[in-house]
């Protein structure tokens, strides 16, 4: 027989993993909408982002109802615990795409052009990689691709000093809109950003496998 | 049982039991009193004739016994009395029998005792001087000669209950074996009691009709799962909380999962937007369809809900890989989109001139040059008309086909010898070293490829270049090569010249003749024979497109 509470906690993983989809949509339609240059997704990352909001405060309410009601142990709090601290990393992620949306909303009035040198595609491939590997940690309890997604967190951050100088190289030479290069270097930003979230996601992932949260319990701060 | 058997032994010994006590003691009890009575008569008259003849002393003399001898006065003061002092007795006269013995002679009466415990019985007789002998006797009553025999009965009793235990617990075994001993498996051939062998029956017919139903159970669900693993479409049932109830071997290589827990939630297969509204709609009690794609195939998501009573029991799921079909679409609309684009451009400078000759503004020494422009362009317009048809053919030909073995080296010989001419145009020489080889396939196909392959390397070849084909046959293959010396194809667009109505660089080619479709036309019939297209090129350098045939095992 079924309890109420293993009920309630099936919900808790399926908004979840709802939550988690929906900030994959998100990030990937707003640099969608930056190399694609389609207007129309501007609008989709914004309802995108609110529906993120209403989800985290839904989980929430869930997460506290679970906490209250059940007073659960073991396992399962970590699991509540570790559902409230991701609501919060996922939510910071549709934030950051609708960020960048707003930036490429701008951009979309200019006429630019990315130059290809620029490794700021292969850097949204990883970030969002990141952040649909951190889901599927956590939606297939897989504690090694949750250390994956932690180890891959560097080659984001490579990524970003990568195209941070490549930009100031552009600029020094002068030519295109400075503006366009300003843009780019704010939206690999946010990029590094998201990829940070999706680090945390996978970092709460490991804590409520294992109990042990890589920076708490004595890893780098 | 037991209890049941010994309960009715019980209450039935119990009952015989009573009603023969109660029998006994009713005519015991009778016969005894009337015996009494007599002997209580006959005492009364032999103390009367004593007490006549001897006096009151003859009373005296008598022995204490059962009996009470009372002599009564005529008046009713007692004389005597064997048990108490006469004195102390009150006036008699007005009892019963004594009234009675004063008016008939003899008179009778029973008394019970004030606890009735005894019952006393009176006998008085009117002596001659009129006074009146009474002689009684006190009797136990029916009641406690009742109560006296309650012991021994209660002793029998007992005993009853023993023996009824005892019996009963046999008799049931004794019932009951057989029955135990009925093989349920094979009821039928089980030797028991008569009565019971239409249950014994009716149970073996059931019990084949069970065996039946669940042959035919498993039958229908082995036919099921081997269905439903063997099918390549992805096959998902839900109940209504999205839990996985069953999910098939395409299902799991789909969605990538090697296995899957027990009530799996859906969401674990997938998350994606298309995928969640398809589940969604369908736990609404609504049919869905949508398209998702995953790792850069196109699956084809089928929703259905599974409707109980009006009320939504669960979904089936059904994901069908489209790719491929997604791509052939593709290609088919690219290519109704080149068709109309490649057959407008003709058309366009045909019209063209037409309308400036009709109106008249061309001299009468231009209009050779014109109608030569005019039927270039004509010309250009058959001969891509006739390769869409050519290919279409192809399209069709995969079913229809009727393979002979062909000679390939005459084939190639005679496409060398009718494009003798178009090379001397081209100033290109065409070599040919052809040695036997026979292929299983069809004529006017294989001509048309090695008729395009030539063509083109003559085509795209620069002056003074050379064209040279080769047949080779060896163990496993035979290969047609076609090498020439012209301008090469760049590695980016190696792969695409194969597709419909793709040129190379359309600036460059734009000078030479060209409809698109040869190498499709290539590539298409050596589809139709298995044979494998290669090709090496380098710009400037020169291409070889070789044709591998491998030889049928």
């Amino acid at each position: 027989m079924r309890t109420r509470f293993d009920e309630q906690l099936e919900q808790l993983h399926v908004e979840l993993i709802t939550m988690g989809a929906l900030c994959e949509e998100a990030i990937t339609a707003a640099m969608q909408s930056l190399f694609a240059r389609d207007r129309s997704l501007v609008k989709v990352v914004l309802e995108k982002d609110g529906e993120i909001d209403r989800k985290e405060r839904e989980i929430e309410t869930l997460c506290m109802r679970l906490l209250l009601q059940q007073q659960p142990v073991a396992q399962d709090l970590r699991t509540i615990s570790s559902a409230l601290k991701m609501i919060s990393d996922m939510e910071r992620i549709g934030d950051q795409a609708a960020d960048i949306v707003e930036i490429t909303e701008n951009m979309h009035d200019k006429n630019f052009e990315i130059d290809s040198s620029v490794h700021i595609r292969s850097m949204s491939t990883e970030a969002i990689k990141m952040v649909t590997q951190s889901v599927d940690s956590f939606v297939k309890k897989d504690l090694e691709l949750a250390h994956d997604v932690i180890a891959y967190d560097d080659v984001v951050d490579q990524l970003f000093t990568t195209i941070r100088s490549e930009l100031i190289a552009l600029m020094a030479k002068g030519g295109a809109d400075g503006e366009v290069y300003v843009d780019l270097l704010m939206i690999a930003k946010y990029l590094e950003r998201v990829a940070d979230h999706a680090t945390n996601i996978a970092e709460w992932v490991e804590y409520s496998i294992t109990g042990v949260h890589g920076e708490m319990d004595g890893g780098e701060a | 049982m037991t209890k049941r058997i010994f309960r009715t032994i019980f209450y039935v010994s119990m009952l015989v039991l009573l009603a023969s006590a109660l029998i006994l003691m009713v005519f015991v009890g009778e016969y005894n009193q009337k015996s009494q009575q007599k002997t209580l008569q006959t005492d009364a008259v032999y103390i009367m004739h004593a007490l006549q003849e001897e006096g009151i002393s003859y009373l005296e003399t008598l022995p204490k016994g059962a009996e009470r001898i009372t002599w009564i006065a005529s008046d009713g003061t007692v004389l005597y009395d064997s048990e108490v002092e006469a004195t102390q007795l009150e006036n008699h006269a007005d009892r019963e029998e004594v009234v009675e013995a004063q008016k008939n002679g003899t008179g009778n009466s029973a008394r019970y005792s004030s606890t009735l415990a005894e019952k006393t019985y009176y006998y008085a007789v009117k002596m001659q001087d009129n006074s009146v002998l009474r002689v009684s006797i006190t009797s136990l009553s029916m009641l406690s000669m009742f109560f006296t025999i309650l012991q021994p009965l209660a002793i029998i009793i007992a005993i009853a209950l023993i023996l009824a235990g005892f019996l009963a617990s046999k008799t049931s075994k004794s019932i009951i074996k057989p029955l135990e001993n009925i093989d349920l498996e094979h009821p039928e051939q089980s030797d028991v009691y008569d009565e019971l062998s239409p249950f014994l029956r009716r149970i073996a017919a059931q019990q084949r009709m069970i065996g039946n139903q669940i042959h035919e159970q498993q039958y229908r669900q082995r036919e099921f799962q081997t269905i439903t693993e063997n099918m390549q479409e992805g096959l998902l049932v839900l109940d209504t909380k999205g839990e996985v109830l069953s999910c098939n071997k395409g299902a799991l290589r789909i969605f990538g999962m090697e296995h899957i827990a027990e009530k799996e939630n859906v969401y674990n297969f997938n998350r994606s937007e298309a995928f969640r509204h398809c589940i969604q709609e369908a736990l609404a009690g609504r049919h869905a369809e949508s398209v998702m794609e995953q790792e850069g195939r196109t699956y084809h998501l089928l929703a259905n809900p599974v409707m109980e009573d009006a009320l939504v029991a669960g979904v089936v799921l059904l994901v069908f890989d489209h790719t491929e079909k997604a791509d052939r679409e593709k290609l088919r609309r690219e290519f109704t989109a080149n068709v109309s684009h490649e057959l407008k451009t003709p058309l366009t400078s045909i019209s063209g001139f037409a309308e400036i000759m009709k109106n008249g503004m061309v001299k009468s020494e231009d209009i050779p040059r014109f109608a030569t422009n005019i039927y270039d362009e004509a010309q250009r317009l058959i001969s891509m008309v006739q390769d869409i048809i050519q290919l279409s053919r192809l399209d069709e030909a995969e079913e229809t086909a009727q393979k002979t073995d062909v000679d390939i080296a005459n084939i190639v010989e005679d496409v060398a010898k009718r494009l003798e001419s178009f090379a001397q145009q081209h100033e290109v020489t065409l070599q040919t070293t052809c040695d036997k080889a026979i292929v299983r396939g069809i004529p006017h196909v294989l001509e048309e490829m090695f008729y395009n392959l030539c063509d083109n390397a003559i085509r795209y070849n620069k002056p003074n270049g050379t064209v040279q084909v080769e047949v080779q046959n060896t163990a496993n293959e035979i290969c047609v090569s076609v090498s020439d010396t012209g301008m090469g194809i760049p590695y980016a667009e190696q792969d695409r010249v194969f597709e419909r109505f793709y040129r190379v660089s359309r600036s460059r080619s734009k000078e030479i003749d060209g409809t698109g479709l040869g190498l499709s036309i290539v590539k298409h019939g050596a589809q139709l024979h298995h044979a494998t297209v290669e090709m090496k090129s380098e710009v400037e350098q020169g291409t070889t497109i070789t044709l591998h045939f491998p030889k049928e095992v």
